[in-house]
């Protein structure tokens, strides 16, 4: 909503600086922004009239132009096509200042001397248009300083309204506002017409078929009018807040409405046939052509004004271009109506049309105020126009709307906001607003609220208004906080951050994804989920809920890798849903989290070779991982898919932590346009914390000391590890406390079909020295045994 | 003078010397042309030894034999000390760069919410969470959006069902913990939202946001602004001015906009504010009554406050970031940063 200080000073006076002006209403509510006059920036640009246009004797284009600025006479060279005798123009003197930051100099042009410019808006900064001088109206002060003469329509404010005020989509709602805090009077423009003895209800009969979309309309006739150009006034007004000027009736409409909120709408009376309105819901299907010329197709959630025949106008929304007011109009039919809120809002969404008037309307417009804005656009046709005005209203208020009555109590008022102001401060603020004072006594008010003021229908609405008024900046703070005590440790939540933190802490970055996603990431995985779809997508690429976060990963990896960075350690913590009807939300949601490597988990460096991320390097923080949840000892299952060159499941006493492995290089050139290998892991959140062992217990420390021994063997290459390890925990004792494979080696010295591996082994007893002659008997018992059961050579 | 006197005295002179000598090359082969040179105080003394008769010999040749011994010892650990300070002077390369130690991130995001959490926690706000997908009724409904009221067009919804949706706000998570547990009631609801809106460098259809409720007997809107302050001077200055104006939010009422003094310019107008020196960071108020009967609470008994910020719009602002989709492509680059 745009206001102007000089329209609004019609109402009420104003005694603030338009910053001023604009911090208070801001604080009021209304949050408000002046807007910069273009017009702000020219310097010593005067008002001219062209009394002469002479050719130029050195150029065919150029013209000698004798301008009077009322106390000298000027010569300028003007090269603009519509310059013509008889104009006021713009005039820039020597030593004025253009917007451009150009300063008129005295030149010479062409052998004859300038002694200005006549300036195109382009020029002043004011428009883009070059095509010619500007051309200022005839009533223009000559002489006077343009800056003075563009701004003396006073200041436009932008405010950004809250769908909660209806009643400031206008000048008097926010002028009203405004003798809030100045307490100055609130001036309603008087209504002056005289009524002809033709009654109106001869020429209209109203019929509502819909009361519940249209509780009230009412309807006049002027006749005879005269349509045309509207006074500078007018137009002035309606420029102030970015409205072009068409013609007398339809711009004194526009101007009421901008003045009381009240949407109005003007028929040509010639087209309605019947003499009659018929208010009533739109059938699926009917088609219509509104003024701005589209050909709409309604559903029953439009609501139409019909005449006897046909309908004429969307109600509250837009009329219709065979009832609109044409040049030769003589007779209008002035609507006035007050539309139900719903009803104008889902017939503008159905039809995806917002207009001034549905923007009131939905919001919710005054029931009572529909009269005196007919009759206010009634006094204006008829003096801008001429006519004469048909003998009373013909008002159907069939569905009478009532004003919520509403009992404030002065100790809630200050309980709530933490204040102690005056009852009797109140009260005044209250009738101010245009509340109607029922009752009163000591401990509370009861009172009506005014019918522009739809918002107001409970007590807290009403404290509401104190505050806004008071100031919510002047309420002090308190002194003292509020803390409840918690037993209960948010458990969950701090351990999701605590493995955020540690995947960070081993060196890897943390990005966040859209959660809205193609079918391309859904259908990713071995896990598959049936995605949650969104009915209303903003494109097909972000129809559905993701439901697992690899793909977003592997989006990051390819979005790095085209910018050339390849060594990418990165991991994701995030919600993936399911659907499925059986829950409330028909979405069954899981806390993921996800990690992709690719590259070297080093950059290039002096004094070590850096290491190339491999399934172990993934596998080995994944056990650091479960490790700090206190989980050990999972199993980790081969598993296939097509995504995958190599997939492991990782289960723990029977639940899925999750799985991890290296993308398949096919699927990764084709579907995401990567070359280099990519490993990638995700688990679900919640298994892991269900299964996490936080409890932490002490072990005392060994007082006697170890035995180290290493045990180097070739075996078949297609040993597993584990089973080996499983051999020699099986068999060395009691005593073996730890057991670590550190080598493998295959290659130079080492026949085909051969590894080489190597184990470090500890032994410790609790209670006693260990002799080294036992550990040795131990190990050359192991040593027999791996040659027995896998056939095992001792390096 | 005894020649054991002697001898004595070059010990402490000997001592003296190795005390005060400022040590490099130079001074340390002085100090050994003084002592052990072919001229010097031991072999003067040597000379003096070979006078004497073979009786008084052995105890003077011991005591001339330790000091010796001494002396070239000492002086060969000084020339030791220079010939270790001439070769770190030359190839030890204290400007060689550590090797790197590998470090990650949390994304700018966690790291805002994080410390809005922390800031609260401290203030005995709990944290509460809520499902990214929701029905109507706990985020709109009881949370007092009429259907087809044009508050709803502030936030555009993603539709699952006719009446299930993607959560707009975190404000569902109060309706779910008011209606699990009576009050007093302390929470933040931390939490991933959407809005169906074009994405763009102002704006992208998933966000974060943070809202906290308080509700007890007595809550008034002084304390919300207590609560909000202290807030927003310890997440971004002491300094920071606040400025409460009144708005409009379906579930507070009263309700209010937060600003904050520009973080940039003081207030003196910058690009940043928009010239007008202030910066939105929330919105807030007291709870609608409204809201506390659809959870079964007794407006009378109760009252509340709420509030609620961007997670991207506040890290905006304290990052000085001019793009929100930066958030969400995973640059290493930019995640690098924080």
């Amino acid at each position: 909503m745009i206001v102007n200080t000089k329209w609004l000073e019609k109402y009420t006076d104003i005694p603030y600086s338009p910053e001023e002006l604009e911090e208070k209403l801001t604080y009021l509510g209304l949050e408000s922004k002046i807007i910069e006059n273009a017009a702000d920036r020219i310097e010593g640009v005067i008002i001219a009239e062209i009394q002469e246009v002479l050719p130029h004797p050195n150029a065919d284009r150029l013209k000698i132009c004798r301008v009077a600025t009322g106390s000298e006479t000027l010569s300028v060279i003007c090269g603009a096509p519509n310059v013509m005798p008889g104009q006021r123009v713009p005039l820039a003197r020597i030593g004025a200042v253009l917007p451009n930051g150009m300063q008129l100099k005295p030149v010479k042009i062409r052998g004859i001397q300038s002694e200005g410019m006549i300036c195109a808006e382009d020029e002043l900064g004011l428009s883009d248009d070059h095509s010619g001088i500007m051309v200022l109206p005839d009533n223009a002060p000559l002489g006077g300083d343009l800056r003075n003469y563009l701004t003396g329509n006073g200041i436009s404010i932008d405010i950004d309204l809250t769908p909660n005020r209806p009643d400031c989509t206008s000048h008097i709602g926010v002028a009203r506002d405004i003798t809030l805090l100045t307490d100055g009077e609130l001036r309603i423009p008087a209504i002056n017409f005289q009524e002809s003895d033709a009654l109106t209800s001869d020429f209209i009969e109203v019929e509502i078929e819909n009361p519940i979309g249209c509780p009230r309309y009412a309807a006049r006739i002027v006749q005879g009018v005269k349509i045309g150009p509207s006074p500078q006034w007018l137009v002035d007004s309606l420029l102030s807040v970015g409205q072009r000027s068409i013609n007398n009736v339809v711009d004194a409409a526009n101007f009421v409405l901008l003045e009381t909120g009240h949407p109005l709408h003007t028929f040509d009376y010639r087209m309605i046939v019947g003499k009659k309105i018929v208010v009533r819901s739109a059938v699926d299907g009917e088609e219509v052509v509104t003024l701005d010329g589209v050909r709409r197709e309604l559903n029953a959630d439009v609501l139409l004004i019909c005449d006897a025949e046909k309908a004429v106008a969307v109600a509250g929304i837009m009329g219709l271009e065979n009832s609109e007011i044409t040049e030769d109009t003589t007779d209008i039919l002035i609507e006035s109506a007050y539309f139900d809120p719903a009803t104008i809002r889902q017939g503008s969404r159905y039809l995806g049309l917002q207009t001034d008037a549905s923007y009131r309307f939905e919001r919710g417009a005054d029931p009572d105020g529909a009269i005196y804005a007919m009759n206010r656009l009634t006094d204006l046709i008829a003096e801008l126009a001429g006519g004469t005005v048909t003998r009373g209203i013909v008002d159907n208020y069939i569905r009478k709307i009532e004003p919520a009555r509403i009992k404030v109590r002065f100790q809630r008022v200050n309980a709530l906001l933490g204040l102690e102001i005056e009852p009797q401060w109140m009260v005044t603020k209250f009738r101010k607003l245009g509340c109607e004072i029922l009752t009163q006594d000591a401990d509370c008010v009861v009172l009506k609220a005014p019918g522009w003021r739809p918002d107001l229908e409970r007590e807290v609405d009403l404290i509401e208004e104190v505050v806004r008024i008071y100031g919510m900046h002047r309420v002090p703070n308190a002194r003292e906080m509020h803390i409840q005590p918690n037993y209960e440790e948010p458990l969950n939540y701090k351990l999701v951050e605590q493995l955020r933190q540690s995947l960070a802490n081993f060196g890897l970055y943390e990005v966040y994804n859209n959660s809205l996603v193609s079918q391309k990431h859904t259908g990713f995985g071995p896990q598959k989920l049936t995605p949650v779809p969104i009915r209303n997508p903003l494109g097909k690429e972000m129809s559905l809920m993701r439901s697992t976060l690899v793909p977003g990963l592997l989006q990051n990896a390819r979005y790095n890798i085209n910018r050339q960075n390849n060594d990418l350690q990165l991991f994701e913590i995030g919600f993936v849903q399911q659907f499925d009807r059986k829950y409330e939300t028909h979405a069954r949601e899981f806390q993921r989290y996800a990690v992709l490597l690719t590259g070297y988990l080093e950059e290039k460096y002096w004094g070590f070779e850096r290491r190339a991320v491999d399934i172990f390097v993934l596998k080995g923080l994944l056990i650091a991982i479960f490790e700090k949840f206190g989980i050990t000892a999972v199993e980790f299952q081969p598993s296939v898919h097509d995504h995958f060159e190599i997939l492991i499941d990782i289960n723990y006493r029977g639940n899925m932590l999750g799985y991890f492995g290296m993308i398949n290089k096919t699927y990764l050139t084709l579907e995401w346009d990567i070359e280099i290998p990519v490993f990638v892991f995700e688990g679900d959140l919640t298994t892991l914390l269900e299964n996490a062992n936080l409890g932490k217990s002490f072990t005392p420390l060994p007082v006697f000391p170890k035995i180290e021994r290493d045990i180097s063997i070739l075996v078949k290459e297609n040993l597993k590890i584990a089973e080996i390890e499983a051999i020699i925990c099986k068999n060395a004792g009691e005593y073996l406390k730890e057991l670590k494979f550190y080598d493998l080696y295959q290659g130079k010295n080492i026949d085909k079909g051969l590894k080489s591996i190597t184990f470090n082994l500890v032994f410790q007893a609790n209670d006693r020295t260990l002799l080294d002659i036992e550990i040795d008997d131990k190990m050359a018992a192991l040593h027999k045994i791996l040659k027995e059961e896998v056939g095992a050579q001792l390096r | 003078m005894s020649l054991l006197e002697d001898i004595h005295e070059v010990q402490r002179q000997l001592q003296h010397d190795l005390s005060q000598i400022d040590i490099n090359a130079q001074s340390v082969e002085n100090l050994r042309i003084k002592y052990l040179g072919k001229k010097g105080l031991i072999a003067g003394l040597f000379k003096d030894f070979g006078a004497l008769s073979s009786s008084e010999k052995p105890e003077f040749g011991k005591a001339l034999n330790t000091l010796k011994k001494t002396a070239e010892e000492q002086i060969k650990s000084l020339q030791n000390r220079v010939a270790e300070q001439d070769n770190k002077g030359t190839s030890f390369d204290y400007t060689l760069p550590g090797y790197p130690f590998r470090q990650g991130r949390l994304h700018p995001i966690t790291q805002t919410m994080n410390r809005i959490c922390d800031i609260f926690g401290e203030m005995g706000f709990g944290i509460e969470f809520g499902p990214e997908v929701e029905t109507d009724f706990n985020n709109f409904q009881a949370l007092n959006f009429p259907p087809n009221h044009p508050a709803r067009d502030m936030q555009d919804t993603f539709f699952v069902d006719k009446d299930i949706l993607l959560r707009t706000h975190t404000s569902p998570i109060q309706i779910r913990t008011m209606l699990k547990t009576k009050p007093p009631v302390r929470i933040l609801a931390p939490g991933r939202v959407y809005r169906n809106e074009a994405i763009n460098p102002r704006s992208y259809c998933v966000f974060h946001q943070i809202e906290g409720l308080y509700v007890d007997e007595n809550v008034t809107f002084a304390e919300l602004k207590l609560t909000i302050e202290v807030f927003a001077k310890r997440f971004f200055s002491k300094d920071v001015q606040l400025r409460f104006r009144p708005s409009f939010f379906p579930f507070t009422e009263p309700s209010a906009e937060v600003d904050i003094s520009c973080i940039i310019c003081g207030g003196s107008g910058c690009r940043l504010c928009k010239h007008t020196g202030w910066l939105e960071i929330m919105g807030c108020g007291m709870v609608d009554p409204n809201v506390f009967t659809a959870c079964q609470i007794d407006p009378e008994k109760y009252t509340g406050y709420a509030f609620g910020m961007g997670a991207e719009r506040i890290a905006l602002l304290k990052y000085g970031i001019d793009d929100i989709r930066l958030f969400y492509e995973g640059d290493i680059r930019f995640l690098r940063q924080f």
